[in-house]
């Protein structure tokens, strides 16, 4: 092999600090011989952006009873809300009276009403959401985004996500695992003390451990120099100090408990009792106060979930109590991220893997399905346009017909917003150019910014 | 969308332009059909809940003759055809979501400029016609031995197969791998355990002495070991979705299964006794209806039927699928987990790609309805799961509870707040019970469940198996009538294992190899469906299914025969320009280099500590607890036994295993992932199981010698078998007299020990 120094080849051998981008910068800036050429000619984008919080609800909100109103117009009886609606704000934005906090915020949000998606199956459509990919495991869009930036804080994973489900949705997959997500709880257990396993140990001193682990790395650097051309036993030295340097950083972010009560009581934490229905206990307020912190921080991609959306046979009762278990927290988030003046570089994101379809209230069901043709996201900060609307469904919810959005241009106008190249961010991996927005490519929605 | 994205690979290939005596329409199946189905069918098929301006393109003359709007082609004519028009959204826009990508509408005008040949129509038009065309469900074929160019270099035929596919890819095997490396890879593969040091030089010097006989002979003693079966028995396991607890019942309960461990020893034991793979599925299937000549023989039948009892169930309150919801699970288990197809999408609805109807799907069902299946008193928390009887067994010894035992962790009453009196059991304590399955009094067939909701039935389907699966064309092989006085668990059993049968065979037969070479000659273990992979060696997998079956489905013969293939035994040592030409040995030019799974990890750290105990662990943590054990806080306890005798709960996976990739054991798991996540350098580091390991490694040396740089060396060659370097002995020496600096000597010497124990020369295996 050549001297030629490739991206993919910097980016697989260097330490999870460099990003794409970085390269980038210093391949432009300087000669360094002979670079990728992709690498010259990808277009320098303005960032909006540098961190995301993204609030998955999973299971599929009901887009119709939170932030897509749908009265009964004209004679015939349709599907349509069933819970009563308010204009909220300057914007004059609709939502549902389930969500009374997160309407105090209607004028932050930038909510995209004409979502659509492939499929009206969970696991399907939640790695879609995640991955861009339906069937495989592909890196998630938490790890393109540390993988294309970098991290602030090198003592912490780039990429968190709290109350996950199955460890294909943070994957890291072909990229360098450095970018895989750190999980923090397991979806379907109590989150009020969820933490990173294995975290401390008082057998001793850090400076022992930082010896010992010295001597652990020399023994695979070399262990590795006799097996050149396996990344995975790279991979395995720069996630090893990773996870030493979080024994000093996670411990103390992880604690929450020098917040002042006041904060505690805005973030609704550990208010949540007993599970109704499908809407199990996750503390989400102790999550979205975590995501808060680990965004002071410098982590770059931040997942937060609550579960489970999935609402069938209780439409109204569970409904109502995913909406009260996220509502307070999810205001007091947007209003800290103002507070802090943060809010302007980061990106919060909330929805889920599709839609519900609506009831007809006059029938008395209460029993909803999935609606993958039409459902709703909403975007905050990162400077997305504040208080205005994109798209639209038909008059049932049931189908997107305008400002559609699918899947893959939320993902390139993710990534367009934190100025990485949506279309060209990609990883040659098995014989071709990966990307998070599929062969097809994904749709930059720049009307969605200010 | 897997075929759209074939598809897109394919573009650029030249078509095979095959002679036939009628028109070729090979084009069109391959370029045109898969896109209609994949994208228009929705809308313009049979199917569809409204057919789309009246055009259906799921049959020859709903192309030819177009829909409301016109006629869809204009033979020749591209750019005057309705149909290329609409693609291009000029005009018309369809699909309607997104257009189609822009080689993919190329084919299409190379369709109509070539005249839109389309088949003609069945008697009824096929909304698909995988059905036929699925290559897993073509009859398993002897395949001739293939010549190669290099016949020195195959042992085996295996060899051969494999050769012959890398000297069409152009490329060579790399070298053989040396006997330090062979020895390593044949423990970790065959049980699961590093070798001893004084194991591997006696290999090593008689493999300088009699070469190829050495490995022969080591492999047939290692086959010979129960520790085969713990380690194959574990990948069953897997499979099976083996646990000791149901898992959360989505209310968050999670009621323990206090005698499931007697299937996981059924397990070992039947891999131990290379029991024929064949009759190991008709035991768990249908051991209970089987003629059995002794009680022993009997009560390991019944306990094998545990496989069909293991479902994670979700709750019964309020849940009126329950009982199809553990039928839903029984069919994925067998039809997942033996025949390497899904099909549990029929459940709810017939599917555009795969090859199972509805019908089918309740013909299996009814089978399932027909069954009582058996899984204990679920925690005595009647809303997650009705109690149920037991299978009480005849032969083992009764094994009461130790004395003043009391169990804990009792439910309260929601009212009262007063612990829930524990119901009295119907057995007299410690009588030897096991989970599974029986025939119920009345079989019946199962109604189609519209929707797959309960409640919404429709009409009765005959009880039976897989349409899409033909045993032969021969009347004697046709599937075996099932007995309407029985459930037909016992000819769906025969049915499954029968020689003709496509599936089962190249199923078991892939799972071998995937776990002796990473990566299986079809790359997706559970799915040999239109989902799934194809084989990279469709030839090979079917000779080893021939031979598989012919050597009376034993699964030691055919380890066997692959560890002490040539294929099998090539080095793992290969530079960056192998690994781009044959990307994850893929062509088998190489061996992969693996890291150990969560369980010989453990059990090498017990090993080389000195405190692995090799005898099997009896019975299990829970055995006399039916509990819910979310409300038991931590039941785990520490153990010097192998992994595989952990208690695997659900939800609540063994700690010093949690880290390294476990899989759920809520459904069929064939391929574990495998992450590099900084929790697991937490765990290596900080988990109270690796300083234990490494404090009770520093003190069996410390008694052994008191000489600091005997230590070392004898600290190495525990660990990693070999001698250590002279760099790595000074850096060593640096190690304990800086941490003994800090502590004391002890201390230090377990830092080195456990440094020994987490490095990857420790966890990778060559």
């Amino acid at each position: 092999m050549s001297t030629k120094l490739n991206r993919r080849q910097t980016l697989q051998s260097t330490s999870c600090g460099f990003g794409y981008l970085a390269l980038q910068a210093m391949c432009a800036g300087r000669a360094m011989g002979a670079v990728d050429d992709l690498s010259a000619a990808l277009p320098a984008i303005a960032p909006r952006a540098r961190r995301v919080i993204f609030l998955c609800m999973s299971g599929g909100p009901a887009h119709l009873d939170t932030f897509d109103y749908k009265p009964q117009v004209g004679k015939k009886k349709h599907p349509g809300s069933v819970f009563p609606f308010q204009q909220h704000g300057e914007s004059g934005l609709w939502v549902s009276d389930l969500l009374p906090e997160t309407a105090k915020h209607v004028d932050d949000l930038c909510v995209i009403n004409g979502m659509h998606a492939d499929t009206g199956i969970h696991a399907q459509s939640f790695l879609q959401l995640h991955t861009g990919e339906r069937l495989r495991t592909r890196p998630s869009l938490g790890a393109w985004v540390t993988y294309g930036l970098g991290t602030e804080n090198e003592n912490l994973p780039g990429f968190i996500s709290l109350n996950t489900s199955k460890s294909s949705v943070y994957s890291s997959a072909f990229l360098p695992s450095i970018h895989n997500g750190t999980p923090i709880g397991v979806n379907g257990e109590d989150m009020s003390a969820a933490t990173i396993a294995n975290i401390t140990s008082d057998h001793a001193t850090l400076s022992t451990k930082r010896k010992q682990l010295d001597f652990v790395q020399m023994m695979n650097r070399q262990h590795a120099a006799d097996r050149r051309g396996d990344d995975r036993l790279e991979s395995v030295i720069e996630s090893m100090e990773l996870g030493f340097r979080m024994q000093s950083s996670a411990p103390e972010l992880l604690d929450i408990r020098n917040e002042t009560e006041n904060t505690l009581q805005r973030y609704r934490v550990g208010t949540q009792e007993k599970q109704v229905g499908t809407c199990k206990v996750t503390d989400f307020g102790r999550q979205c106060l975590l995501a808060r912190r680990f965004a002071e921080a410098g982590v770059r991609f931040i997942e937060v979930n609550h579960g489970s959306w999935d609402q069938h046979k209780n439409h109204r009762r569970d409904l109502t109590a995913n909406c009260e278990a996220t509502d307070a927290p999810v205001a007091a988030l947007l209003q800290d991220l103002k507070d802090r003046g943060m809010l302007d570089e980061t990106l919060v994101i909330w929805g889920g893997e599709f839609g519900r379809p609506g009831l007809t209230p006059e029938d008395g069901k209460n029993e909803t399905g999935h609606n993958a043709r039409g459902f709703t996201f909403w975007l905050a900060g990162g400077g997305t346009k504040a208080g205005y609307r994109h798209g639209a469904t038909d008059e049932t919810g049931a189908r997107a017909v305008e400002g559609k959005v699918h899947f893959r241009d939320l993902h390139a106008t993710i990534l367009h917003a934190l100025g990485l190249p949506a279309n060209e961010l990609t990883y040659w991996h098995e014989g071709r150019h990966h990307r998070l927005t599929g062969p097809d490519g994904g749709k930059i929605i720049h009307q969605l910014f200010v | 969308m897997i075929r759209f994205l074939l598809l897109a690979t394919l573009i650029g290939t030249p078509s095979l332009l095959l002679a036939s005596e009628t028109e070729d329409f090979s084009f069109f199946e391959n370029r045109i059909r898969p896109v209609l189905v994949a994208h228009c069918y929705e809308c313009h098929a049979e199917a569809a809940k409204e057919i789309g301006g009246s055009l259906r393109l799921d049959h020859a003359q709903g192309i030819q003759q177009g829909g409301q709007t016109g006629a869809l082609l204009a033979a020749g004519k591209p750019a005057d055809s309705l149909l290329i028009q609409a693609l291009r959204y000029d005009g018309l826009e369809m699909p309607p979501d997104q257009p189609l990508g822009e080689t993919i509408i190329r084919d299409f005008e190379t369709w109509v400029e070539q005249g839109g040949l389309v088949p003609p129509d069945q008697v009824a038009p096929q909304a698909d016609d995988s059905q036929t065309e699925l290559w897993s469900l073509q009859p398993i074929h002897d395949p001739d031995v293939p010549d190669v160019m290099n016949s020195k270099w195959p042992r085996d035929s295996i060899d051969r197969f494999a050769l012959a596919k890398m000297e069409d890819m152009g490329i060579s095997p790399v070298a053989d791998a040396d006997p330090v490396m062979l020895v390593r890879r044949l423990y970790f593969d065959l049980i699961g355990l590093p070798p001893s040091p004084a194991q591997q030089s006696e290999f090593v010097a008689q493999f300088e002495l009699r070469g190829h006989t050495a490995v022969r002979k080591l492999v047939d003693q290692l086959l010979s070991q129960t520790q085969f079966g713990e380690r194959w028995g574990r990948r069953w396991l897997d499979v099976a979705r083996y646990a000791e607890s149901n898992g959360n019942d989505g209310l968050g309960r999670n009621p323990t299964f206090p005698h499931a461990w007697r299937y996981r020893d059924y397990v070992i034991d039947a891999i131990n006794a290379d029991l024929p793979y064949d009759e190991f599925i008709r035991e768990q299937i249908a051991g209970d209806l089987m003629e059995s000549e002794s009680a022993e023989v009997r009560d390991r039948r019944l306990i094998a039927t545990g496989f069909l009892a293991m479902t994670a169930k979700p709750a019964k309150a309020m849940n009126d699928n329950f009982d199809m919801d553990v039928v839903a699970d029984q069919i994925d288990v067998i039809t997942r987990g033996i025949m390497g197809l899904s099909v549990s999408c029929a459940r709810c609805h017939d599917h555009k790609f795969d090859p199972v109807p509805m019908q089918d799907y309740y013909a299996l069902a009814g089978i399932f309805t027909s069954t009582e299946t058996m899984w204990g008193v679920a925690g005595h928390e009647k809303l997650t799961a009705p109690p149920t009887d037991l299978h009480v067994l005849k032969t083992p010894a009764t094994i009461p509870p130790p004395e003043g035992f009391v169990e804990t962790v009792i439910v309260l009453e929601s009212a009262t707040g007063i612990p829930k009196k524990l119901p009295a059991s119907k057995w007299k304590s410690g009588t030897p019970l096991a989970m599974g399955v029986r025939d119920k009094k009345e079989p019946a067939d199962a109604k189609i469940n519209i929707k797959g909701e309960a409640k919404k039935l429709g009409d009765p389907v005959p009880r039976g198996f897989l349409s899409a699966c033909n045993l032969a064309a021969q009347p004697e092989n046709q599937p075996p009538a099932i007995n309407p006085k029985q459930s037909g668990r016992l000819q769906l059993a025969n049915w499954i294992t029968h020689p003709n049968h496509p599936l089962t065979a190249r199923v078991i037969v892939n799972r071998i190899w995937q776990h002796l070479f990473q990566r299986g000659l079809v790359g997706t273990p559970d799915d040999f469906g239109v989902y799934g992979q194809r084989p990279s060696h469709p030839q090979l997998l079917d000779h080893l299914a021939t031979r598989f079956i012919a050597d009376s489905w034993s699964i030691k013969q055919l380890v066997r025969a692959i560890v002490l293939s040539r294929t099998y035994q090539l080095s793992s040592d290969v530079d960056s320009a192998r690994i781009a030409t044959d990307p994850e040995s893929r062509w088998l030019s190489y061996h992969s280099r693996r890291r150990l799974d969560a369980e010989a990890l453990r059990d090498s750290m017990l090993q080389a500590s000195g405190q692995l105990d090799r005898t099997p662990a009896q019975g299990s943590i829970i055995r006399h607890r039916d509990i819910l054990v979310n409300l038991a806080g931590n039941l785990h306890q520490s153990s010097r036994h192998r992994s595989v005798y952990l208690c695997f709960l659900r939800s609540s996976p063994p700690p010093e295993l949690a880290a390294f990739d476990l899989p759920s054991f809520t459904t069929v798991t064939g391929k574990r992932q495998s992450s590099t996540v900084p929790g697991q350098t937490l765990h290596l580091l900080n988990n109270p199981f690796a300083v234990q390991q490494a404090e009770a490694f520093a003190k069996s040396i410390a008694a052994s010698t008191s000489d600091d740089a005997e230590q070392i060396q004898l600290a190495y060659h525990r660990a990693l078998n070999r001698e250590p370097l002279a760099t790595e002995f000074q850096q060593a020496t640096e190690l304990i007299a800086s941490v003994a600096a800090e502590s004391n000597h002890h201390q230090a010497l377990a830092a080195l020990c456990q440094a020994l124990l987490i490095c990857n020369e420790f966890r990778y295996v060559d």
